[in-house]
C-alpha cells in the first residue's frame, strides 16, 4: 500500500470516468428539449419493422382475417405469422406477440416521458404547451388502441404513475370498459385542446382526434363479455360516434380523393382524404430513410424489387371483388367459383378496387400498363398462390422508393385514418342505431368514388384491365334495403374499401362474428391453400392474442392471461 | 631505470606470451542424465565473462584457461560448475531430474514449479512452435486440460478460449498477460516464434493476483529475450497447402427437380405448378412415376440465365497456400541483451479471395547498470494485419442454398442469381468478387518500459509503464449489382477508423528471504489501467466509378452519412502476496488484491479479492522416501480464492439519453428519434432523445470463488509424471442486463448483479517419457478434463430468457448450455399410427411424430423438455513424440466427447418445406415414401404443416469427435551442416486436421464446425528452421 500511495498521488480521480456522447434526464427539461421529446414520441409511430408491423397492422389484421395469406417462402418463413394466420398454431410464448407488445409500450414510454416534461412547463415558459400535451395524448390513445385490439386487457400506464410503480400495475386493474374509457379520454382531451389545423402536416388536429375518438367509441360500443362474446351494442356510444363523424364531415376539412388510387400513391400523400397519417421520409440524413419499414417484406420478387413476397391476397378475397349484373357484391355466392387467372377477369365483372388492391398475373402492376405482374414475381406460388398485395408498395422509379437490400420500402405515408373510414363509421353507427336508410347515401358516396376510379386501371392499349361493373345501392331498384341487408352491405363495403389495409380482423371481432366467419372461410379455403389445412379459429380464445408469457413471467404473475389461453 | 623498464617489459611480454600459451579453446558436450545432448545450455567462464551456448548436438567451444571456472546453466537444471583442467575437452552432465526447478511466471513474479500450490498448466511451447495456424492459441487446442478452445478455419480467425467452462453469463474470455501486461485481446496478433513460454492459471488461488478480470482464468505469455552469452540468428520458413475437405453434398440441378417433384406428388399437388422445372410423369398421385425432369433452357423470362449444374462449393473454394517466415536475432552480454525479430505470415484461405496477412516486429532489450543493481529494459512489438473482407459465413451458407441450376454468370457475362421460385439469396461468387477489393487494416503496438532496482540485497523495486494500442482502418467499396431478381443500383464507399488504447502502470516491491529451512518471499504492488476507445466512420453513395482507387469519400455524391462514438474506463488496484515454504515441504501462499473500477457505483467501486493456498510435498517426507521411493515427487495442493469480473458497459451506472436520429436498421427496428413532422418527405428532420439505459449505482463486482484440490506426482525418476485437479467454482452476483417488463419501455436495459452459477470439474494430465536406448526417446502425454455447469440462481422474471418454458421447466439447476424443445419420436408409418397418436396439428403418414410428454393427448408447447446440452462431457488430447537419431516424429489427437450440437444444416439437407426456395442436401433423396418407409427422414412436402422446423431432437446430433490435429516428422540436418557454423538446422513435414472420426448420428460434415463458420482446412506444411 505504501508503494501504491507513493506512486499514485491523486488516486481518487483515477476512477472518475464521465459518460461520453450522451445526456442526462435533467438536461431535457427545457422547453426546447421538451419539444424535441414530442418529436421523439411521434417518431415511434413508424419505428416498427417487418417483424412487428404495428404501423399498418397487416400481420395482425389482414392475414388473420381471411383476406390474405402470410406469404413469403413458406409457413416457416416468419413462422409466428403462420401461427397467427392458422390460429390453432398460435402460442403464448411466440416472440412476435411479445415484441409487438414491447414496442408499443416503448412508444407509450416516449409519450409519457415527453408528457411529464411538458406538464412541468408553464404556459408562460412554453406557449404551445397545451397543444403539445394534446398531441401527445392523441399519440398515447393511438398506441393503447392498438394494444387494446390486439390483446384486450393491458396494463394502463400514464404519466401520473412513477416509474418505480410500473411493476405494480396489472393488466386487469381496469375493466374492459374502463380501459376503453382511458383511451377515449385521451382522444377527448386531444379533440378538446387541439387546433383545427396545424402548420406541420404530421401533427394531429382537432378533427383527427374526433375521428379517432369516433373509431374508439365504435369499437367500445360493441360490448363484450369476459369470453369475448359481443353481448350488446351501446346505443349512446353509437349516437356519439354519429355526432363525432358528423362534426368531422361537416368541418369541410376532408373529402374523398378523386381517385381511389390517390390514397396509395406517394405523390398524393397528405391529400384531402388523409385524416391522420404516419409521415415517412427518405434522404433525410439517415442511412435508410425514416421509411415504411413495416411493409418492407411486401414487395414482389423480380429484378426491380427482389424481396420478399409477403402479404398475399387470399383466393377468397379476390373472389369477393366479383359483382353481380347489377354491379353489387355477391354476398352469398361470390366464393362458389374461383376467379383465378386469365379470362376470369373478363368474363366476370368486378369492383374496380380489385385492381387497386391485388396484383394479378397479367395485369399492370401499380397502375403502370407496361409493368405487367408475373407469376414469377410471387415467392412461393405453390403455397401462397399467385396474387400479391399492392396498396402498400410503390413503383421502383417512384421518388419515394427506398431500397436497402435485401429489403425495400418507401417514404410513402401510411394512413391510420382516412376519410372513407370516417364515412363508414358513420354508416355503421346509423345502421346499428336502426337508421339504416340514412346510411345508404353514405355508403354510396364511397361506392361512387370507387366507380369513378378506373382511369388508371388500363392496359397499354387503353382498355380496362378487368371487366368493371359497380353500382350504388338503390333500395327498391337493385336491392331490398333492410337493416340486415344494410349491415351486410356495410361490412362488405368495408372489406372492399380497406382490403389489405390491416384492420379487417378487428372489424370481425368487433362485430362478434370472427369465429363463424373464419371457420367457414377455412372450410373452403383449405382446399385451395394447403397451408390452411389444419387452421381453426377457437371461439372465446382467438379473438385476442394471448398476453405474452414473457410479460406474465416478468410481472411475476401479476398479469392475468386472456380468456381461453 | 632503463633496466627496470626493460625488465618489466620483458615480464609483461612473457606474461602475454604465457597467456597466449595458456588460453586455449575448450570443447565439450553437455548432456542430461540420459545422455541426451542438450541444446541451448549457457556456458560461461566465471572469471572472464566469456559466454556461449551449446548447439543442437550439445556441443560448445569457449576460450578458457586452466584453473578458471566454467558455469553451465539451463532453465530447469541445477547450475553445474567445473574447473578447467589441463584437458581440452570438458563434458558436463546436467541434472534435469528436477524439472520441478523450472521457473514459472505466476503473476508479477516467478516461482519454482515445485513451490506452486495453485492449478497452473505449463504449455510445452516446443510442441506447437511449427504449427502455422496464425494464432498461437489455436495450436493449444486439446493440449491443456481444462481449457476448451474452439476456432474456425479462417485465415485469421480469432479463437474462443474457455478455461474451466462457461463461468458467467457475460464475457467468458480469459485475461491474457503478455510480458506482464494484462490485455483482453487474444494472442492472434503475436508472432508464434516469439513465444518463450505459456502458462495457464486456472484456479482462483493462482489467478487472484490478477484480481479484476481474472475470473475466467489467466493465460500468461512470456516472449523470448536474449541471455548473456547468447548470440544467435534464427530463421524459420514454411509453406503450406490448405484443402477444403468438409464440403456438404447438395443436390445437382436434376436432383433438385426430382426432390421438388416428390414433395409435390406427396402433397398431391401438381408438380408442374412450378416456376423452373417441368415434369414428364404419369399424373397418378396414387402411384406416381416420374419419367423425366424437364430442365428449361433458361431459368429466367429474359433468357439470360442458361440452366446450369453449378456446384457452388466448388465455385467458392480453392486449394490455397499459406506461407510463414520468421527471422530473429539475439545477442546477449553481461551488460545488456537484445532480441530483434520479424515475421511475415500470409494465409490465403480455402474460400476464394480470402486472405490474411500479418507482419510482426519485436525488440526486447535490457541493460544492466550499477553493478547489476539496476536493470532497465523494454519489450516492444508492433503488428500489422491485413484481411480481405469477404462475408465468408454468407458465402458458405449460400453455397448450400443457391440452386445448382443457377449459372454463375449470365450469357452476357453478368451475375447469375435467383430466378422465380427461389429464395432471395445472393450468388456467393458475386459476394466474393464484389468484396475482394475490400480489406481491413489492423495495427497494434504493444509494449512496456521497465526498471528494476535492487534497493538492498533481495529487495527489488520494479516499475513498468505499458501501452497497448490497437486500431482498424478500412475503406470499403460496395458495388452495384444485378444478380437474378436481386439488384441494387446504388454503390457506396465507407471509411472507418477506430482505436482502443490501454495504458498500464505497474509498481511492485518484492523481497525474498531464506534462512535455514525457511524460505519466504513477499510482494506488494499497485496497478493502474486506463482504457479509451474512439471511432468514427463515414459513408457516401453515388460513385461515378466502382474501383477502390477512386472510391474515397470525396468521390461520393449522395447520401452522406457518418457516425462516431467514444468511451473510456479505468481500473486502480493494489495487491500483496506472500509465499512461504518450510524445508521444501510445506508450502503456503496468500494473496490479497483490492480492485477499483470506474464501471461501478461510487460506493462499490472497490472489491477485495483474497486467496489462500497450501501445499505439502510428501515426497520430501522421510516416510515416503523410505516406503515409496518410487515417487520422485508427490505433492498435495489446495487453494481457494476469489476473482472479480467487471465486463459491463463503461457507463452502466448512469441513466442516459441519447440523440439517436435514425439508425441503420436493415431487418430490424429503427430506434430513431427523428420524425418528418412537417411532411416534407426529405431533408433534415427535427429529432428528440431516447432513453438508452437506466443507471444502477449499486452495481458491484461480480465474484467467482473457487476451491481447487490437486495432486502432482512423478514416479520412476520422473519417467512418469502427472497431475489431477478437482475444482468447484461458484460465480455469484453475475452481471446481467436482464430483459424487463415491457411497460418500462425504452431504455429499460439496466445492468444488475443477479445470477449465480456453479462449475465443477476434474482434470487429468499424465506424461511418460523414456530414453529407450541411445538413439530412441519416446514421450507420451495425455490429458482429459470434464466439467459440469449449472445455473443456481436467476431472478424469476428473467427465467424465460433462458432455455425453458418459463413456468415449471426452467434453467435453474441445469447447464446454461441446455437445449429445450420437443422430442421427435420417429416417423408415422401408417394411418393407424397417425390416428393412435395425440392431437398434433399437421400429423400425417411420413411426418415426424412428437412425443406427448405430459400425456394430455395434445402436442403443444407443454410437451417441450430439455433435450440436450451443447457443452461436452469430456475434452481430451493425446500427444506422442518420438526421437530417433536425427529424426523426430510426433502426432497429436484431440477430441471432445458427449456434446450435443444443433445441426442447423438439417433444415436444408432433410426438408423440402423449411426453405422451399433453397437447394436441398442429398439426404432429401432418401426421404420417406410409402415405398421407402424405413427411412428416418420425413416425407418431402412443400408445406410444413407439421411445424417440423421446431426445436426438436430431430436436429440434435452428437458433437463428439476425435481429430488427428497434427502429425509431423522432422530431420535434424545440423550434423551435415556443422562446417557452415550452423547451430541448428531442421526440416520438417507436417499436416494439421488430417482426419476426423465423428459419431454416425452427425449427418453434416464437421461436428466441430456445425454452422456456417469458416470451414476448417486440412493443412500440409513443409518447413525448415536454421540457426547460426
Amino acid at each position: 500500500m505504501a508503494a501504491g500511495s507513493l506512486f499514485c498521488a491523486s488516486c481518487s480521480k483515477v476512477l472518475d470516468e464521465q459518460p461520453q456522447g450522451v445526456v442526462s434526464s435533467e438536461e431535457l427539461n427545457t422547453p426546447e428539449n421538451a419539444e424535441k421529446m414530442v418529436i421523439a414520441a411521434y417518431s415511434a409511430l413508424g419505428n416498427d419493422y417487418w417483424q412487428t408491423p404495428y404501423s399498418s397492422m397487416w400481420a395482425y389484421g389482414s392475414i388473420r382475417s381471411g383476406d390474405a395469406y402470410k406469404g413469403g417462402d413458406g409457413p416457416g418463413d416468419v413462422g409466428d405469422f403462420n401461427a397467427f394466420e392458422t390460429f390453432n398454431l398460435n402460442r403464448v410464448d411466440l416472440a412476435n406477440a411479445d415484441a409487438t407488445w414491447y414496442r408499443l409500450y416503448l412508444a407509450i414510454g416516449r409519450v409519457n416521458d415527453a408528457l411529464t416534461r411538458m406538464n412541468n412547463l408553464t404556459a408562460e415558459q412554453f406557449a404551445l404547451r397545451e397543444t403539445r400535451q394534446a398531441e401527445l395524448r392523441f399519440l398515447r390513445g393511438h398506441f393503447y388502441f392498438l394494444l387494446k385490439i390486439l390483446f384486450k386487457r393491458v396494463p394502463y400506464i400514464d404519466e401520473s404513475i412513477p416509474k418505480t410503480d410500473y411493476e405494480k400495475i396489472s393488466n386487469t386493474d381496469l375493466t374492459d370498459e374502463q380501459l376503453w374509457d382511458k383511451i377515449t379520454a385521451d382522444f377527448r382531451f386531444a379533440a378538446d385542446k387541439l387546433p383545427e389545423s396545424q402548420s406541420d402536416r404530421g401533427r394531429s388536429t382537432k378533427f383527427a382526434a374526433k375521428a379517432y375518438l369516433a373509431k374508439a367509441l365504435l369499437y367500445q360500443a360493441y360490448i363484450q363479455d369476459d369470453r369475448n362474446n359481443v353481448t350488446s351494442i351501446s346505443q349512446p356510444k353509437l349516437t356519439e360516434v354519429l355526432s363525432l363523424t358528423d362534426e368531422v364531415i361537416n368541418s369541410g376539412k376532408y373529402s374523398l380523393s378523386a381517385d381511389f388510387a390517390n390514397n396509395f400513391l406517394s405523390r398524393f400523400e397528405n391529400g384531402p382524404e388523409s385524416v391522420f397519417a404516419i409521415q415517412y421520409s427518405k434522404d433525410d440524413g439517415t442511412p435508410n430513410g425514416r421509411s415504411d419499414n413495416g411493409h418492407s417484406l411486401n414487395y414482389p420478387m423480380n429484378v426491380e424489387y427482389g424481396c420478399c413476397g409477403f402479404h398475399a391476397p387470399s383466393q377468397n378475397l379476390v373472389n369477393a371483388f366479383k359483382t353481380s349484373a347489377a354491379g353489387l357484391p355477391l354476398f352469398d355466392s361470390y366464393n362458389a367459383v374461383n376467379t383465378a387467372a386469365g379470362d376470369d377477369f373478363v368474363t366476370n365483372s368486378f369492383d374496380p378496387r380489385l385492381d387497386h388492391s391485388v396484383a394479378i398475373p397479367g395485369h399492370p402492376y401499380k397502375y403502370r400498363p407496361s409493368f405487367i405482374f408475373q407469376v414469377s414475381w410471387t415467392r412461393a406460388p405453390q403455397v401462397y398462390g399467385r396474387f400479391m398485395s399492392m396498396k402498400e408498395t410503390v413503383l421502383p422509379d417512384d421518388p419515394a422508393f427506398k431500397r436497402f437490400p435485401p429489403f425495400m420500402s418507401s417514404s410513402k405515408n401510411w394512413d391510420i385514418i382516412r376519410y372513407a373510414d370516417v364515412l363508414l363509421f358513420k354508416a355503421e353507427a346509423l345502421i346499428e342505431l336502426g337508421r339504416f336508410n340514412d346510411a345508404v347515401p353514405v355508403i354510396n358516396s364511397v361506392r361512387t368514388r370507387a366507380a369513378n376510379s378506373t382511369s388508371l386501371l388500363i392496359k397499354t392499349d387503353g382498355s380496362s384491365t378487368s371487366n368493371y361493373r359497380i353500382d350504388t345501392y338503390k333500395p327498391g331498384i337493385n336491392c331490398v334495403w333492410t337493416q340486415t341487408y344494410a349491415r351486410e352491405a356495410l361490412r362488405f363495403e368495408r372489406r372492399m374499401e380497406f382490403a389489405m389495409e390491416g384492420y379487417r380482423f378487428f372489424d370481425l371481432v368487433r362485430w362478434g362474428i370472427a369465429a363463424e366467419y373464419l371457420n367457414s372461410y377455412f372450410a373452403v379455403e383449405k382446399s385451395r391453400a394447403s397451408h390452411l389445412r389444419d387452421a381453426f379459429f377457437k371461439k372465446n380464445r382467438d379473438e385476442y392474442l394471448p398476453v405474452p408469457l414473457n410479460q406474465i413471467n416478468f410481472s411475476k404473475g401479476l398479469y392475468k392471461q386472456n380468456t381461453g389461453w | 631505470m632503463m633496466k627496470k623498464v626493460i625488465f618489466y617489459c620483458c615480464l609483461m611480454l612473457m606474461a602475454a606470451l604465457n597467456s597466449v600459451a595458456q588460453t586455449r579453446t575448450v570443447n565439450g558436450t553437455v548432456t542430461d542424465q540420459q545422455n541426451n545432448p542438450m541444446e541451448g545450455v549457457s556456458v560461461g567462464v566465471a572469471e572472464t565473462g566469456k559466454a556461449t551456448q551449446t548447439d543442437a548436438k550439445g556441443k560448445f567451444s569457449i576460450q578458457a584457461e586452466p584453473g578458471q571456472t566454467l558455469k553451465f546453466s539451463y532453465v530447469g537444471a541445477k547450475l553445474y560448475t567445473v574447473r578447467v583442467g589441463t584437458n581440452a575437452t570438458v563434458n558436463a552432465q546436467l541434472d534435469l531430474t528436477n524439472s520441478l526447478d523450472d521457473v514459472v511466471v505466476t503473476g508479477y513474479q516467478k516461482e519454482r514449479k515445485k513451490d506452486l500450490t495453485g492449478a497452473v498448466a505449463v504449455v510445452n511451447v516446443k510442441d506447437i512452435k511449427d504449427i502455422p495456424l496464425g494464432n498461437p492459441v489455436k495450436a493449444l487446442q486439446g493440449r491443456v486440460p481444462g481449457v476448451q478452445i474452439t476456432a474456425d478455419g479462417s485465415p485469421n480467425g480469432a479463437a474462443s478460449v474457455r478455461i474451466r467452462g462457461i463461468g458467467t453469463l457475460g464475457n467468458n474470455d480469459p485475461l491474457y498477460v503478455i510480458d506482464g501486461i494484462p490485455t483482453k485481446r487474444g494472442l492472434q496478433e503475436l508472432n508464434q516464434n516469439d513465444i518463450e513460454s505459456i502458462q495457464v492459471l486456472k484456479d482462483a488461488s493462482s489467478a487472484t493476483i490478477y484480481g479484476s478480470r481474472a475470473a475466467n482464468g489467466v493465460i500468461i505469455v512470456t516472449t523470448k529475450r536474449a541471455k548473456a552469452g547468447y548470440s544467435r540468428i534464427d530463421f524459420d520458413a514454411s509453406t503450406s497447402l490448405q484443402f477444403y475437405t468438409s464440403k456438404l453434398k447438395t443436390l445437382n440441378a436434376e436432383e433438385r427437380g426430382r426432390a421438388y417433384w416428390q414433395a409435390a406428388v406427396n402433397d398431391r399437388s401438381d408438380p408442374n405448378f412450378n416456376q423452373i422445372y417441368q415434369y414428364d410423369w404419369n399424373n397418378n398421385f396414387d402411384n406416381p412415376m416420374l419419367n423425366r425432369v424437364i430442365i428449361p433452357e433458361f431459368i429466367d423470362g429474359a433468357k439470360t440465365m442458361r440452366s446450369a449444374n453449378t456446384d457452388w462449393f466448388d465455385e467458392i473454394s480453392q486449394q490455397s497456400i499459406l506461407q510463414s517466415y520468421n527471422l530473429s536475432i539475439a545477442n546477449g552480454t553481461e551488460k545488456g541483451n537484445s532480441l530483434f525479430s520479424f515475421s511475415y505470415y500470409d494465409s490465403k484461405g480455402i474460400i476464394k479471395e480470402t486472405r490474411g496477412k500479418k507482419l510482426t516486429g519485436r525488440v526486447n532489450t535490457d541493460y544492466t547498470l550499477l553493478n547489476g543493481k539496476l536493470k532497465i529494459g523494454e519489450n516492444f512489438s508492433g503488428t500489422y494485419m491485413k484481411d480481405v473482407l469477404i462475408p465468408t459465413a454468407d458465402v458458405t451458407g449460400l453455397s448450400q442454398i443457391v440452386f445448382s441450376i443457377v449459372p454463375v454468370y449470365t450469357i452476357n457475362g453478368g451475375w447469375g442469381g435467383p430466378a422465380a421460385g427461389m429464395a432471395d439469396r445472393q450468388n456467393p461468387v458475386r459476394l466474393i468478387e464484389d468484396n475482394k477489393q475490400n480489406y481491413n487494416n489492423f495495427w497494434r503496438v504493444f509494449g512496456n518500459a521497465y526498471a528494476e532496482l535492487q534497493l538492498i540485497p533481495n529487495l527489488l523495486l520494479r516499475t513498468s509503464y505499458a501501452i497497448d494500442y490497437n486500431g482498424n482502418y478500412a475503406r470499403t467499396l460496395r458495388k452495384s449489382y444485378t444478380s437474378g431478381f436481386l439488384s441494387d443500383p446504388s454503390n457506396a464507399v465507407n471509411t472507418l477508423s477506430n482505436y482502443d488504447g490501454n495504458r498500464i502502470w505497474q509498481n511492485t516491491l518484492s523481497y525474498a528471504i531464506k534462512k535455514d529451512k525457511h524460505q519466504a518471499d513477499f510482494l506488494i504492488g499497485q496497478e493502474q489501467i486506463n482504457t479509451i476507445y474512439q471511432g468514427f466512420s463515414g459513408t457516401r453513395q453515388g460513385l461515378a466509378l466502382e474501383n477502390l482507387d477512386y472510391a474515397y469519400l470525396d468521390a461520393g455524391s449522395t447520401l452522406k452519412d457518418n457516425a462516431g462514438s467514444g468511451t473510456s474506463s479505468a481500473l486502480l488496484s493494489y495487491f500483496a502476496k506472500a509465499n512461504y515454504s518450510y524445508n521444501d515441504r510445506y508450502l503456503l501462499s496468500a494473496t490479497i488484491r483490492r480492485d477499483g473500477s470506474s464501471r461501478f457505483g461510487k460506493e462499490n467501486q472497490f472489491g477485495y479479492f483474497p486467496a489462500f493456498s497450501a501445499g505439502w510435498r510428501l515426497s520430501e517426507e522421510k516416510f515416503i522416501k523410505e516406503t515409496l521411493p518410487v515417487f520422485s515427487d508427490l505433492k498435495f495442493r489446495y487453494g481457494w480464492g476469489k476473482n472479480g469480473n467487471q465486463e459491463i458497459a463503461n457507463n452502466a451506472t448512469y441513466t442516459l439519453y441519447s440523440a439517436v436520429y435514425g439508425t441503420n436498421a436493415v431487418g430490424n427496428y429503427d430506434a430513431g428519434t427523428a420524425y418528418d413532422i412537417s411532411g416534407a418527405n426529405t431533408g433534415q428532420l427535427p429529432s428528440g432523445f431516447a432513453l438508452i439505459q437506466q443507471g444502477n449505482n449499486t452495481l458491484r463486482w461480480e465474484e467467482t470463488a473457487q476451491h481447487n484440490v490437486g495432486i502432482d506426482f512423478a514416479l520412476f525418476k520422473n519417467e512418469l509424471s502427472g497431475s489431477v485437479d478437482y475444482f468447484i467454482k461458484k460465480t455469484s452476483d453475475i452481471l446481467i442486463n436482464p430483459a424487463y417488463l415491457a411497460v418500462i419501455g425504452e431504455g429499460g436495459s439496466r445492468f444488475a448483479n443477479g445470477a449465480s452459477m456453479q462449475n465443477k470439474g476434474i482434470e487429468f494430465l499424465l506424461s511418460w517419457s523414456k530414453q529407450l536406448n541411445k538413439d530412441l526417446n519416446i514421450t507420451l502425454t495425455g490429458n482429459a478434463s470434464s466439467y459440469s455447469n449449472k445455473v443456481t440462481k436467476l431472478p424469476a422474471e428473467i427465467l424465460t430468457s433462458y432455455p425453458g418454458n418459463g413456468t415449471d421447466k426452467n434453467i435453474l439447476g441445469r447447464p446454461v448450455t441446455s437445449i429445450f424443445g420437443y422430442v421427435a419420436d420417429g416417423i408415422f408409418k401408417s394411418v393407424e399410427e397417425v390416428n393412435n397418436h395425440a392431437a398434433q396439428p399437421g400429423k400425417d403418414v411420413g411426418r415426424i411424430r412428437y412425443k406427448d410428454l405430459n400425456g394430455d393427448g395434445t402436442i403443444d408447447a407443454l410437451d417441450r423438455d430439455y433435450i440436450g446440452n451443447s457443452a461436452p462431457n469430456w475434452l481430451y488430447g493425446f500427444n506422442t513424440s518420438i526421437n530417433y537419431k536425427n529424426f523426430d516424429f510426433s502426432f497429436f489427437l484431440q477430441g471432445v466427447q458427449g456434446s450435443d450440437v444443433t445441426n442447423t444444416y438439417k433444415g436444408l439437407t432433410d426438408f423440402a418445406s423449411l426453405a422451399p426456395g433453397a437447394n436441398f442436401g442429398n439426404r432429401t433423396l432418401q426421404a420417406f415414401t410409402p415405398q421407402n418407409s424405413g427411412s428416418t427422414i420425413p416425407a418431402l412436402t412443400l408445406v410444413d404443416r407439421n411445424n417440423e422446423g421446431r426445436t426438436s431432437t430431430y436436429f440434435i446430433e452428437s458433437g463428439s469427435y476425435l481429430k488427428l490435429r497434427n502429425i509431423q516428422i522432422g530431420y535434424n540436418l545440423q550434423p551435415v551442416l556443422k562446417n557452415l557454423k550452423v547451430q541448428r538446422a531442421r526440416i520438417y513435414l507436417q499436416a494439421s486436421n488430417v482426419f476426423t472420426i465423428k459419431d454416425k448420428s452427425y449427418t453434416a460434415t464437421d461436428p466441430e464446425n456445425p454452422g456456417n463458420a469458416y470451414p476448417i482446412p486440412l493443412i500440409t506444411t513443409l518447413g525448415m528452421s536454421v540457426s547460426f
